[in-house]
């Protein structure tokens, strides 16, 4: 890549690049909890999440996703995935909140998530935020839900 | 000869086109994206300033000089588009917002009133969104089944399965004249004079015809033909309709309001003529009198010229693409002189997924689109979730393919790397 698309860098960054390559959390929970589709209408990026949660049904024991995408959503979801493993629900409810901080520049996540860092040169890139935050949205309405019902309501991120 | 060093068609138009001449971070501005909409010359963008400046008024409703001058601006552009298709008579050109609207006023006024359960409407898998969703609104409400006509090998319209589906239950036949995402150029006369042996109606979708390639709706011998404005080097928010005299004159209104009235009374009214009965509330009258200096523009080039011209570019693109490891091109190819397809590409690379190359693209100055172009259901038939497209007009040359293949070239490269 010359020099010319070198900011390219920021938003394609190696980790990026490598989850787009080789996700680890890619597949399905076992056994579901949460079931939630989501889906970008403008672009026809889908995404499925499966949750895996305690037996209080207030913490998070495992997160899968499948779907097919670009590589800024489909690294946001495997990072996302990785990141809320072990994470109560009303604190990756506020990862949400600072996920999309995050995306309107200016608030990172504190050391402990910072490899979710690597998705803040999106921000740069304002018509391909709605891929970064897609993963997010729809975990959102996974937590949400009331129950492991699978719901045929997609999430849209318009 | 002075034929062998004359200038491409692009260089003496591209000074009409003040977008074109700006840089995107820092590189000159590519457009390759004329399929979704066209840039707008400036003898369009003066004839919306030189209305709004000297003629604005309101149409067929004032006796003052301004509204006069309106009017025959309005009036006068439906004469340059009637003329641009070769329409019979200008009662048969209806203004609209662009093509869906056209397509829905169809609908609306002649299916929805006309098709009784049972009765068979034939689209194709490759239609646009616009001339798909309409027909389903009809099928549920008419209670009319919707057949597909699928596409050959070499993805295309399927001239034999297409025949295989006509039947007396076939009431109307909806079809794209030129696919906006496989660049395949239907058969539309062949279509119209097959679905007439057996009654059936036809509408064509000119959006990716009308702006690259001579019209003649006589010849077609089409019952409807629709086309947007801003894909023709109109502004955004004029379209319109062609149909035969006899069926529009069949057709009820399809919106209420003024300008569409003869006599109104407080109970029931009686309704203007053609084409005035479409055209209800005070139309965009500025945007209709730029696409009739949209039409003489591309008139003064010549139809014919923009479409070989279009043709040669077509021969070099799908040349270049051919070098850039990992691409796969849908629809036809086209043949040796470039023809046999419309001037545009949808593309896959590889693993790299379109929305990525295209913003790579458009950190190089090249704008393309990515996504499923509105054809959700011909995505899903050949399997790509979506693909990018870089689409051509004639103000395009073979430097902007050169600029755009380097950038794909070097996007395919950047994620090759990752993918090894």
């Amino acid at each position: 890549m010359t020099s010319s698309l070198g900011n390219l860098r920021d938003l394609y960054q190696q980790v990026i690049l490598e989850r787009y390559k080789k996700p680890r959390h890619r597949g399905k929970a076992d056994p579901v909890s949460r079931y939630q589709k989501g889906h970008n209408p403008s672009c026809g990026d889908t995404i499925e999440l499966t949750l895996r949660l305690n037996q209080a049904g207030d913490r998070i024991e495992e997160v899968k996703f499948e779907g097919e995408g670009c590589a800024i959503a489909m690294a946001s979801a495997d990072l996302m995935a990785e990141a809320l493993t072990g994470r109560n629900v009303d604190e990756a409810l506020q990862m949400v909140q600072r996920f999309q901080d995050m995306m309107k520049g200016g608030v990172e996540f504190p050391s402990e998530f910072r490899k979710l860092n690597v998705m803040q040169g999106v921000s740069q890139f304002p018509v391909r935020i709605k891929c970064a935050t897609l993963t997010w949205h729809t975990l959102k309405a996974a937590l949400e839900a009331a129950s492991s019902e699978k719901l045929e309501e997609f999430v849209s991120n318009e | 000869m002075t034929i062998a060093t004359e200038k491409p068609l692009a260089f003496k138009v591209r000074a009409d086109f003040p977008i074109l001449h700006q840089e995107i971070h820092g590189k000159p501005l590519v457009y390759l994206d004329n399929a979704a909409t066209s840039q707008k010359p400036i003898a369009v963008l003066e004839a919306l300033k030189h209305y709004y400046e000297n003629d604005n008024a309101n149409v067929h409703r004032g006796v003052h000089t301004l509204s006069s001058r309106a009017t025959d601006g309005y009036e006068g552009a439906r004469d340059k588009v009637a003329a641009f298709v070769n329409a019979p008579s200008r009662q048969e050109i209806v203004f609209t917002r662009n093509a869906s609207e056209a397509i829905n006023l169809v609908a609306y006024a002649w299916a929805m009133s006309t098709l009784q359960p049972g009765d068979e409407i034939i689209l194709t898998v490759m239609e646009h969104h616009s001339n798909l969703i309409p027909w389903q609104f009809v099928a549920q409400r008419t209670g009319a089944i919707l057949k597909f006509v699928e596409l050959t090998e070499t993805e295309e319209f399927d001239f034999d399965h297409f025949k295989s589906l006509l039947s007396d239950k076939t009431k109307l036949v909806s079809v794209v004249h030129v696919s906006n995402t496989l660049g395949c150029i239907n058969p539309v006369q062949e279509i119209c004079a097959e679905a007439h042996r057996y009654g059936a109606k036809v509408l064509i979708d000119a959006c990716q015809s009308a702006p690259h390639m001579p019209l003649n709706v006589q010849q077609i011998d089409c019952d409807w033909l629709v086309a947007s404005g801003h894909k023709m080097c109109a502004p955004t928010g004029i379209g319109f309709l062609y149909g035969k005299l006899e069926l529009l004159r069949s057709m009820p209104p399809f919106l209420g309001g003024g300008e569409m009235i003869a006599d109104v009374f407080l109970d029931r009214a009686t309704y203007a003529d053609l084409p005035h009965k479409f055209e209800a509330g005070t139309p965009a009258i500025a945007e209709a009198i730029a696409l009739g200096a949209a039409v003489d523009y591309l008139t003064a080039i010549g139809m014919d010229r923009i479409h070989t011209y279009e043709e040669e570019l077509t021969a070099y693109l799908f040349k270049q693409l051919e070098q850039v490891p990992t691409i796969r091109t849908y629809g036809p190819k086209p043949n040796a002189n470039g023809g046999g397809r419309a001037a545009l590409a949808a593309f896959t690379a590889g693993d790299v997924h379109p929305h990525d190359l295209s913003t790579i693209l458009d950190q190089a100055g090249v704008a393309i689109r990515a996504g499923h172009h509105c054809t959700q259901p011909l995505h899903r038939h050949l399997g790509a979730q979506s693909t990018a497209r870089a689409s051509l007009y004639f103000y395009n040359t073979r430097e902007d393919i050169d600029v755009f293949i380097a950038a794909l070239k070097e996007a395919v490269d950047f994620f090759g790397s990752i993918f090894g």
